[in-house]
C-alpha cells in the first residue's frame, strides 16, 4: 500500500515535471494574445485571437520560426484597462516575445509600459495618438493613427460636403476621445462650425437625453467617435428623435453590429475607415481571409483583426530577417526598413516612433439591405 | 418647452420600465424582509429567453400574435424559474440569520449572470426589430410606437397588480403576510404559497422589463442585469421599499431625474446624481416617499 502510494507520488511528480521541462528548454516562441474575448468588444477580441491561431497554425506547418515552433498564449482583458494591466503581467511572466493586441487604445495603453520594461515588442490596432507618444521602443502600431482620420474627416465635413452645423460625439475611452478632440479642432482649422461637442456614457444604451440637447442645435452632420456597440443605438434613437442630421460613424463602427443594432434606422449613415477586408485586392489578402473562412466558418469581423495579424507578421518578419530572436534588434529592423514588407492590409512599414507609414480612408454609406457602399474613396 | 417635453417622454419610458423591474425588489422586500439581488439578473435573463423564443419557438416570425407569444411564453418561464430560484436558494435560508439571505442572493445573481454568458456566450446579442419604428411629431416632440407600447403596457400591468392586492382575497393574502408573517400563517393563509406567488409576480413582470429593454434599446449583453437591478433597487428604495405604489412612483421619478439630469446637466453626471439622490433620500427620508415607518421587527 505504501509502494503503492509512492509510485503514485512519483508520477504525478514527473506528470507535473514533464511541461515544466519543455517549458524551460524553451522549444518554442511564444505569441501573447491580448484581446476582448468576452464583454462588449468580443467580437473583434476574437477576431484577433482567430487570426493569429491561424497564423501561429500556417507558420508551424512550414516548419516555424527559424525551427521554433509558435506557441499563443491568450490573455482576455474584457475591454479594459485594470484587466489589461493584469494581463500583461501575466504575459510577462508566462515569457511571451511579442504581444498581438490589443483591440482597444485604453486597453493596450493600460499594458504599455509592462511590456516595454520587459522588452517585449507589443503590436496593436490602437489609433489614440497617445500611445506613440511615449516613446516606448517596443510599441508598434499596426493602424493609422486618430490625426490621420480627424484630418480626413475634417476635410470630407467642412470641404466636400459643405457641412454647417456639425455635432462630434465621443465616449469617455483613450481611442474615442482622442478622435473626438482631433476631429473638433481639425474641422475648426478648416473653419468648420462644430455647434456641439457631446459625450456619451459607453453601453449606457440611454442615449435620447444627450440628442434630445442635440436636436435644439439643429445640424446636419453629426459625427461620431466611438464604438459600434453604442454607435448603432445612437444611430437608431437619432432618428427615432426626428433628427435629420447625417450620421457619420468612426472606424471602431465598422462591424456587422452596427446594421443590426440600428435596424432600419442604419439606412443612410455613413462609415468612415479605411478599406474593409472584402475588398482588399492583395493577393496574400484574398488567401488568408479564405483560409479563415474555411476554418472558422465566416469572415474576420473587421478589418482591425487583420491589421494585429499583419503586426504579428511583420515582427516575425523582422527576427527571421535578423536571425535572431532578440525584441531590441526586430524593433530596430522595423523602424529602419528600406522594403515595406507586403501585408494584408497592405504594404507595412513603420516610422521611428512606432506608427505605421501611409493610411488611406473612404466614406461608406449604409444600404437599405445593410450592405455597405463606397461613397467617396481618398 | 420642446426640449421639456421630449426629455419628460424619454424619462417616462425608461421610468416606467425601472417601474416594472422594482415592483420586483420590493414585492419580495414588503413579504420576505430580503432584497433579491437576483432580480436584476433575471430581468436581464428574461431578455435572452425571449430572443431564444423569437429564433427558436416562433421560428423568427414578426407577427403581433408572435410578439404576444413571445411575451406571454418568457413571463412564464421565467415565473418558473423564480419558483425554482426562492425553492432553491431562499427558502432553505427563511430562519437563518438576513445577512445569509442577503448573501444567498448575491451568489444566486453570479450564478444567474454567468449561466447567461455560458448558455449565450459573451457577445452582446442583438434583439429583432419586432416592433416597426414608427414616430409621431407632435409640434417638435417626437414619440415612437415602442415608448407608447411601453408606457401603456406598464401602466395597464401596475394598475392590474395594484387591483389584485388591494381588491382580492388574495391580494389580502399578500399583505397580511407582508405585515406578519406569523400571525398570517395563524389565519390560516399558507404562507409558503404568497411567497412563491410573489416571486412568480415578479419574476414575471421583470420578464416583461427585460423584453422592453431588447426591444427599446435591441442590444443586450449578459451584464447588463446589474445596471438595471441596480437602478430599480434605487427606484424601490426612492418610493419606500416594500411599498408597491411607492416602486411605481420611484420608477417613475428616477426616469424622469435622470433624463432631466442628463438633458440639463450632463449625461456624464447622470449617474452621479442619481447616488447624490439615493443618499439624500436615506438621510432624510429613509422609508421612502410613500413608505411608512414600521416598528422594526426583532
Amino acid at each position: 500500500m505504501k509502494f503503492g502510494k509512492m509510485m503514485l507520488a512519483l508520477a504525478a511528480i514527473t506528470l507535473l515535471a514533464v511541461p515544466a521541462f519543455a517549458d524551460s528548454h524553451g522549444g518554442t516562441l511564444k505569441v501573447g494574445v491580448q484581446a476582448p474575448i468576452t464583454g462588449s468588444y468580443a467580437n473583434e477580441g476574437q477576431g484577433i485571437e482567430n487570426g493569429v491561431q491561424l497564423l501561429a497554425e500556417q507558420i508551424n506547418a512550414k516548419g516555424g520560426v527559424m525551427g521554433k515552433q509558435i506557441e499563443v498564449i491568450t490573455c482576455d482583458d474584457q475591454g479594459t484597462a485594470m484587466a489589461a494591466a493584469i494581463c500583461a503581467k501575466d504575459l510577462v511572466n508566462k515569457g511571451v516575445k511579442m504581444v498581438i493586441g490589443s483591440y482597444t487604445s485604453t486597453c493596450a495603453e493600460a499594458a504599455q509600459k509592462t511590456y516595454y520594461k520587459a522588452g517585449v515588442l507589443q503590436t496593436s490596432d490602437g489609433t489614440a495618438d497617445s500611445l506613440t507618444e511615449k516613446g516606448y521602443w517596443t510599441f508598434l502600431r499596426n493602424s493609422f493613427p486618430n490625426s490621420a482620420e480627424a484630418e480626413f474627416v475634417a476635410n470630407y465635413l467642412v470641404n466636400v460636403k459643405k457641412y454647417q452645423r456639425i455635432v462630434v460625439i465621443s465616449d469617455f475611452s483613450t481611442y474615442a476621445d482622442g478622435l473626438a478632440n482631433a476631429a473638433e479642432a481639425a474641422i475648426k482649422k478648416l473653419g468648420g462650425n462644430v455647434v456641439s461637442r457631446d459625450k456619451i456614457k459607453a453601453d449606457s444604451q440611454n442615449f435620447t437625453p444627450v440628442l434630445t440637447n442635440i436636436k435644439s442645435k439643429n445640424p446636419d452632420a453629426i459625427f461620431f467617435a466611438g464604438y459600434y456597440s453604442d454607435g448603432g443605438q445612437l444611430r437608431n434613437q437619432q432618428m427615432a428623435l426626428g433628427i435629420k442630421a447625417d450620421f457619420y460613424g468612426g472606424d471602431a463602427n465598422d462591424n456587422p453590429d452596427f446594421v443590426k443594432l440600428a435596424g432600419s434606422a442604419a439606412t443612410g449613415a455613413f462609415i468612415v475607415n479605411v478599406p474593409s477586408p472584402d475588398v482588399l485586392p492583395y493577393e496574400i489578402a484574398k488567401s488568408f481571409i479564405a483560409d479563415y473562412q474555411k476554418k472558422y466558418g465566416e469572415m474576420p469581423p473587421s478589418i482591425w483583426g487583420l491589421m494585429n495579424i499583419d503586426g504579428m507578421r511583420a515582427i516575425i518578419h523582422a527576427m527571421e530577417q535578423n536571425k535572431s530572436f532578440d525584441t531590441k534588434a526586430a524593433a530596430d529592423y522595423l523602424h529602419n526598413m528600406k522594403e515595406p514588407l507586403e501585408g494584408i492590409t497592405g504594404q507595412i512599414a513603420f516610422a521611428k516612433d512606432g506608427n505605421r507609414k501611409g493610411g488611406a480612408y473612404v466614406v461608406k454609406k449604409i444600404q437599405a439591405d445593410g450592405t455597405y457602399a463606397n461613397e467617396y474613396v481618398q | 418647452m420642446d426640449i421639456f417635453l421630449q426629455q419628460l417622454a424619454n424619462g417616462l419610458t425608461i421610468g416606467s420600465m425601472f417601474a416594472l423591474v422594482a415592483l420586483g425588489y420590493t414585492m419580495v422586500y414588503g413579504v420576505m424582509k430580503l432584497i433579491n439581488f437576483a432580480h436584476g439578473d433575471m430581468v436581464a435573463a428574461s431578455a435572452f429567453v425571449g430572443l431564444t423564443i423569437y429564433t427558436q419557438v416562433m421560428g423568427q416570425a414578426t407577427s403581433l400574435f408572435a410578439v404576444i407569444a413571445i411575451f406571454l411564453l418568457s413571463a412564464i418561464t421565467m415565473a418558473v424559474i423564480g419558483i425554482i430560484l426562492e425553492r432553491v436558494a431562499y427558502r432553505p435560508l427563511r430562519e437563518a440569520p438576513r445577512l445569509s439571505a442577503v448573501v444567498s442572493a448575491l451568489g444566486a445573481s453570479l450564478v444567474i449572470q454567468n449561466g447567461i454568458m455560458l448558455i449565450w456566450g459573451p457577445r452582446m446579442r442583438i434583439f429583432p426589430e419586432l416592433v416597426p419604428q414608427v414616430y409621431w411629431d407632435l409640434g417638435g416632440v417626437v414619440i415612437s410606437l415602442i415608448q407608447v407600447i411601453i408606457l401603456v403596457l406598464s401602466l395597464v400591468l401596475m394598475l392590474a397588480l395594484y387591483l389584485f392586492v388591494e381588491k382580492t382575497r388574495m391580494g389580502a393574502a399578500v399583505r397580511a403576510a407582508s405585515i406578519d408573517q406569523d400571525a398570517a400563517r395563524l389565519m390560516g393563509i399558507n404562507v409558503n404559497n404568497i411567497i412563491a406567488l410573489i416571486f412568480i409576480i415578479g419574476s414575471s413582470l421583470g420578464a416583461v422589463g427585460g423584453l422592453f429593454i431588447g426591444l427599446y434599446y435591441r442590444g443586450i449583453t449578459f451584464n447588463m442585469g446589474w445596471q438595471y437591478g441596480l437602478y430599480a433597487f434605487i427606484a424601490a428604495i426612492l418610493g419606500g421599499i416594500g411599498n408597491i405604489p411607492g416602486a411605481m412612483l420611484g420608477g417613475m421619478l428616477l426616469g424622469l431625474f435622470n433624463a432631466f439630469i442628463a438633458g440639463y446637466v450632463s449625461s456624464t453626471w447622470a449617474d452621479a446624481f442619481t447616488f447624490i439622490l439615493l443618499i439624500l433620500i436615506l438621510i432624510v427620508r429613509p422609508t421612502g416617499i410613500l413608505g411608512e415607518r414600521v416598528a422594526e421587527k426583532v
